[in-house]
């Protein structure tokens, strides 16, 4: 809850000014105002360009776009726990609310990463319907009603990155592919053109860093601000990939 | 394929199609189950026999070791498993990046707890293989000597104590290494079935601690053998 002592915000972001700089604390104070979030609170700190005790600084750099919990841009570790800035309410977290950059993703600047890791990986699982788009193909096949509720919130992904940033096992020992990959396996192997490619992307997953990493921690679910079931997406995709690799043995 | 040179720093992209890490892996998730999690209940329902005396628990162990082959089976489904299990699993540990402080779910303390009782199940069992069976009198050829031999390591407290946590950690681990095992091999996939297994897993690391210590407390409560060194000595 917030101190109702003088109705102000106290605000530590840990500032960065390159990729290889010096992070350090930066204190910041500002008036309370009913439906703060921490983005509303990062633009007002822009605005008044002063930490808390009046000196001058640099404006904060961050990545935020929607500012309604969909582009998936402004994830970053609020009090400790990684969740996306824009819906973190300033009223729901304790004070003085501290801002940092995820931390296994490289920082570019301030609370700024760099995500480029994520979209890698989907490019190497195929995580696109294959269309050849040089004819018309006409309407796609029907999903059924069923398949269309399982796949659609797995859909939502917004690529934030907050379940491989909770992940113990995400990290460079183990450069373990991450949670939201292996949902996107899930949703293009469910899907009735999409899985052509079903093959390859489980055997993708089977490559060093792939699925066997997961270590059912299940932080991903709990962060994951789509509430996609991740675990789930997690076992059956490893059910696909255990079975195609023992059929591998007698196939090949 | 393995396409896979990457400009970015950080955590790197997957390999996909490279390296042998996924046999590896499923490997030590399938050896926790067979030979190794059908070894630990085979060994605790025969250490039960304690419960109905020595003269039973004699013949348990005279019974396991007439069975063929028995330094196969023992390197094949005992050692050689047991060995790779923990070793790999050490090096499953050292790479992961613990965040339970951080992320204090119930999935995350289980996670870790699976590494701390991992371990101290690891060192027992190295402990206990030697002094049982590399050490002192050989229980193969002298059954009988069985139940006073585990009797007389128990009188040290320090050593009970060690038992205890043995017995507690490797039937933990197991359960929910079961638990896992199922999560990861797409046995149960959804929260519901997840959730109902995890409670016949509870019950399973219960039963196995209840049984395991009812096993030492029958080695404790027996009058004592003649101990296991004076056999030896008469032996010899
Ligand atoms: S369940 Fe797997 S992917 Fe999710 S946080 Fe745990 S180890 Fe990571
Ligand atoms: S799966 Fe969830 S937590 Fe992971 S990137 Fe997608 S939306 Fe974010
Ligand atoms: S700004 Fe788009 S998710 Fe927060």
């Amino acid at each position: 809850m917030a101190t109702a002592t003088a109705k102000t915000v106290q605000i530590k972001i840990k500032r960065q000014d390159a990729p290889a700089g010096n992070p350090h604390w930066e204190e910041y104070e500002l008036p309370w105002r009913a439906g703060m979030n921490v983005i509303s609170s990062l633009m007002e700190i822009a605005a008044t360009g002063q930490t808390k005790d009046g000196h001058e600084t640099s404006a904060i750099t961050y990545d935020a776009n929607c500012l309604e919990e969909v582009c998936g841009s402004c994830a970053m570790v609020i009090n400790g726990k990684v969740r996306m800035a824009c819906s973190a309410l300033i009223d729901k977290l304790d004070q003085p609310i501290t801002v940092e950059p995820l931390k296994k993703f490289p920082v570019v600047r301030d609370l700024r990463v760099d995500r480029s890791v994520l979209f890698e990986n989907l490019k190497r699982v195929k995580a696109w319907v294959p269309l050849d788009g040089t004819y018309d193909l006409g309407e796609g096949p029907r999903q059924s009603m069923t398949l269309q509720e399982e796949l659609y919130p797995i859909s939502r992904c917004i690529s934030c990155c907050s379940c491989m940033e909770a992940c113990p096992q995400f990290n460079d020992d183990t450069n373990f592919v991450g949670a939201a990959t292996i949902a996107q396996v899930k949703l293009f192997n469910s899907h009735p053109t999409g899985e052509s490619l079903k093959r390859e992307r489980l055997d993708a997953l089977m490559g060093d860093g792939g699925i066997h990493e997961c270590g059912y921690a299940q932080n991903c679910v709990e962060v994951c601000p789509k509430e996609i079931q991740l675990t789930k997406a997690i076992s059956e995709v490893s059910r696909d990939v255990m079975v195609q690799a023992v059929g591998d043995l007698f196939r090949k | 394929m393995a396409a896979s040179e990457s400009t970015i720093s950080g955590v790197q992209p997957l390999r996909a199609g490279e390296g042998n890490s996924f046999l590896w892996r499923r490997l030590h998730s399938l050896s926790g189950i067979i030979p190794i999690g059908a070894f630990l209940l085979e060994h605790f329902l025969s250490n039960a026999a304690a419960i109905q005396g020595p003269a039973a628990y004699a013949e348990q162990v005279r019974f396991l070791n007439s069975l063929p082959l028995v330094p196969v089976l023992e390197f094949f489904g005992i050692y050689l498993p047991i060995t790779y299990h923990g070793l790999y699993g050490i090096y499953i540990w050292l790479r992961g990046k613990n965040n339970v402080t951080e992320y204090p779910w119930t999935g995350n303390w289980l996670y870790t707890s699976q590494r701390w009782t991992g371990i101290v199940a690891f060192l027992y069992m190295g402990y206990h293989v030697y002094t049982q069976r590399f050490s002192g009198i050989h229980l193969g050829t002298h059954p009988e000597a069985a139940f006073g031999k585990v009797q007389a390591e128990l009188l040290n407290p320090w050593i009970l104590a060690f038992y205890v946590a043995g017995i507690v950690a490797a039937s933990w681990h197991f359960a929910y290494g079961v638990w896992l095992f199922c999560a990861k091999w797409g046995i149960t996939t959804g929260q519901r079935a997840q959730k109902w297994l995890g409670y016949i897993c509870l019950l399973l690391a219960i039963a196995l601690i209840g049984g395991g210590l009812a096993t030492l407390a029958a080695f404790r409560s027996a009058p004592v053998q003649s101990p296991a060194s004076q056999v030896e000595t008469q032996l010899r």
